[in-house]
């Protein structure tokens, strides 16, 4: 079995966002950048069907990033079990939209032939959700998105996705993309050793050129970033009596606020 | 004058309130503009008669045994045979465990601009769309440069229509599925044991932390919720340290939500917690340390022992009635 791992390295969720006013370019300097957080889901899940399939699997991990996310594929993917990785250097692609993420991905995903294709439900910089269906789509192949819980067979998948007030089981054929959610798995951390190691896996840096692809237009451009609404100071209540104080919130709760 | 298509998800046999919201968005949108609003209901028909009450112009409808179970792969090609045959300028989805799934796949097979949960929709000779990006620590205005480009919206982020609206005709068009044969499918729904409301859809969430001080406290939780009619929500401390399920965690990791009401009651306030729930409407704190970040994200706060602050306020909040 050929997995591939589709990741991306984002700011971190501790990341403050400083924007004094609206403006048209986000400051991106101080951020600290780590492994999406959900695609995290994505690389444990693919190392547990290694582990369970033995030789006859092997993981690429894929990325579209400039060279600060090498440390990303080597620590948090190849340290921890990924066979080896892919990197797409295009700085034109720094900032992409999803759908050109997923037609450079797809570009490289045709290379090999994956019968898996494993990527966070979300990146948590644009939030989008968007590039796992797209990917999906673009190879004309089954998806199941947001998934909590992933089983294989000969050929098939069947995976229990998150939906509103329950579950969904999709049950398709492979390949498939699927979008990997917090309650897959547990992500390991990855030993000094095998980060040490990671570093001797193969690694492949690509154009778009060397994919035989033009680099894909933009269909949207964000023409301002803003803020947050402004909100106004916290009104305290008096909490020297617990019981009037709990009285005189659903007060305003329901006259001032109009909020109950 | 641009006219704008939008898609009515169906669950057991209502349309979604998000369906209802974002048509009403789009009738005042059009009615500032020109153009018209389309309905688009694929499947059961129930809700194709509602839709002009609704805001829509015009309501166009596909049936048949393909629609019997949802999979993305024919609602994408049943609304790009939509797109295709009546050239929409915009194709609204619900933002919905539904919407989310099909809609990237929809924009790829029509190579469309595609803007996730927009919460803001503007038209000055193209759109523009707002979007909270980094879980709502910032905002992204969006313009699209595609011939129809497909936008995702947040439920809850517009009121229902207001305007009295009028029945609108129904017309049948043709998914162009002949036989299709999706990759995959839902086969089976599973609806969690309790009846629960879901957060991302709930007027009202009560969230508890840390402050909870063990798992078992989270029941003080779940009562204030019950009283309020409200959903229950928790902080990333708690889901990791397995007191609660992750479908209850609010932030960036988690649910962002957007309720009238969000209550955090032992919540400090952690910047990863504060993006997914900032953009509620009205936002009380209950925190025993009056420093809590928190505070500075909330409209009303109680500095106090929320074990005896939260039964005070289910108590409260009963004699209201």
């Amino acid at each position: 079995m050929k997995i591939a791992v589709c990741v991306k390295q984002v700011p971190d969720s501790e990341t403050r966002i400083t924007l004094a006013a609206p403006g048209p370019e986000l400051d991106r300097s101080g951020f600290t950048r780590v492994l999406n957080p959900y695609d995290a889901f994505a690389v444990e899940e693919a190392v547990r069907i290694k582990e369970r399939l033995g030789a006859d699997c092997e993981i690429t991990a894929v990325t579209i990033g400039p060279d600060r996310a090498v440390e990303t594929l080597k620590k948090d993917c190849l340290a921890v079990g990924c066979d080896r990785a892919i990197r797409v250097n295009e700085p034109a692609l720094e900032n992409a939209e999803p759908l050109q993420t997923a037609k450079v991905l797809a570009a490289v995903l045709r290379r090999g032939s994956y019968d898996l294709i494993l990527t966070g439900k979300q990146a948590i910089d644009d939030d989008s959700a968007q590039v796992g269906p797209m990917l999906a789509e673009l190879l004309d192949c089954s998806q199941a998105t947001v998934v909590t819980k992933l089983e294989l067979g000969e050929g098939v998948f069947t995976a229990t996705c998150e939906i509103e007030g329950g579950a969904a089981i999709v049950r398709g054929s492979l390949p498939a993309v699927i979008t990997c959610q917090k309650g897959l798995n547990e992500p390991r951390l990855p030993s000094l050793p095998n980060i040490m190691k990671a570093g001797m896996k193969p690694q492949e840096t690509l154009t778009c050129a060397d994919l035989g692809l033009e680099i894909p237009v933009a269909r949207t451009r964000i023409t301002t970033y803003s803020p947050p609404p402004p909100r106004a100071a916290c009104r305290m209540v008096a909490a020297d009596d617990p019981a009037a104080a709990a009285r005189e919130l659903a007060r305003l709760l329901r006259d001032e606020a109009k909020a109950i | 004058m641009p006219n704008i298509a939008v898609h009515i998800e169906q669950s057991g046999g209502a349309a979604k309130k998000v369906a209802w919201q974002m048509t009403a968005e789009a009738r005042r949108l059009v009615d500032r503009t020109g153009g018209e609003v389309w309905a688009v209901v694929l499947g059961d028909a129930a809700a194709a008669a509602e839709a002009g009450r609704h805001g829509a112009h015009r309501v166009f409808a596909a049936g048949g045994d393909a629609f019997a179970r949802y999979d993305a792969e024919t609602w994408t090609r049943a609304l790009a045979a939509f797109v295709a045959a009546r050239r929409p300028d915009l194709l609204l989805v619900g933002a919905t465990a539904t919407g989310k799934d099909f809609a990237p796949r929809l924009a790829a097979r029509l190579d469309a601009a595609c803007v996730s949960d927009c919460v803001g929709l503007d038209f000055d000779g193209g759109f523009r769309l707002r979007r909270p990006i980094f879980a709502g620590k910032c905002y992204a205005e969006v313009a699209v440069d595609s011939p129809v480009a497909v936008a995702g919206v947040r439920p809850n982020a517009f009121p229902f229509f207001a305007g009295g609206g009028a029945d609108a005709p129904v017309e049948e068009f043709d998914p162009g599925l002949g036989g299709f044969a999706p990759h995959a499918a839902v086969v089976e729904t599973i609806t969690s044991a309790e009846k629960k409301i879901e957060l991302t859809e709930a007027e009202v969430i009560v969230s508890g932390g840390r402050g909870l001080k063990e798992a078992g406290n989270y029941k003080l939780i779940e009562t204030l919720a019950a009283t309020m009619g409200a959903a229950a929500g928790a902080s990333r401390a708690i889901v990791d340290a397995g007191w609660v399920p992750h479908s209850h965690q609010v932030g960036q990791t988690g649910k962002t939500v957007s309720p009238k009401l969000y209550v955090a009651v032992g919540i400090s306030g952690a910047i990863q917690h504060l993006a997914g729930m900032s953009s509620s409407k009205c936002i009380v704190a209950i925190n025993k340390d009056p420093n809590a970040p928190i505070f500075k994200a909330a409209d009303y706060g109680i500095a106090a022992d929320l074990f005896e602050v939260v039964p005070a306020l289910d108590a409260a909040i009963r004699a209201l009635d």
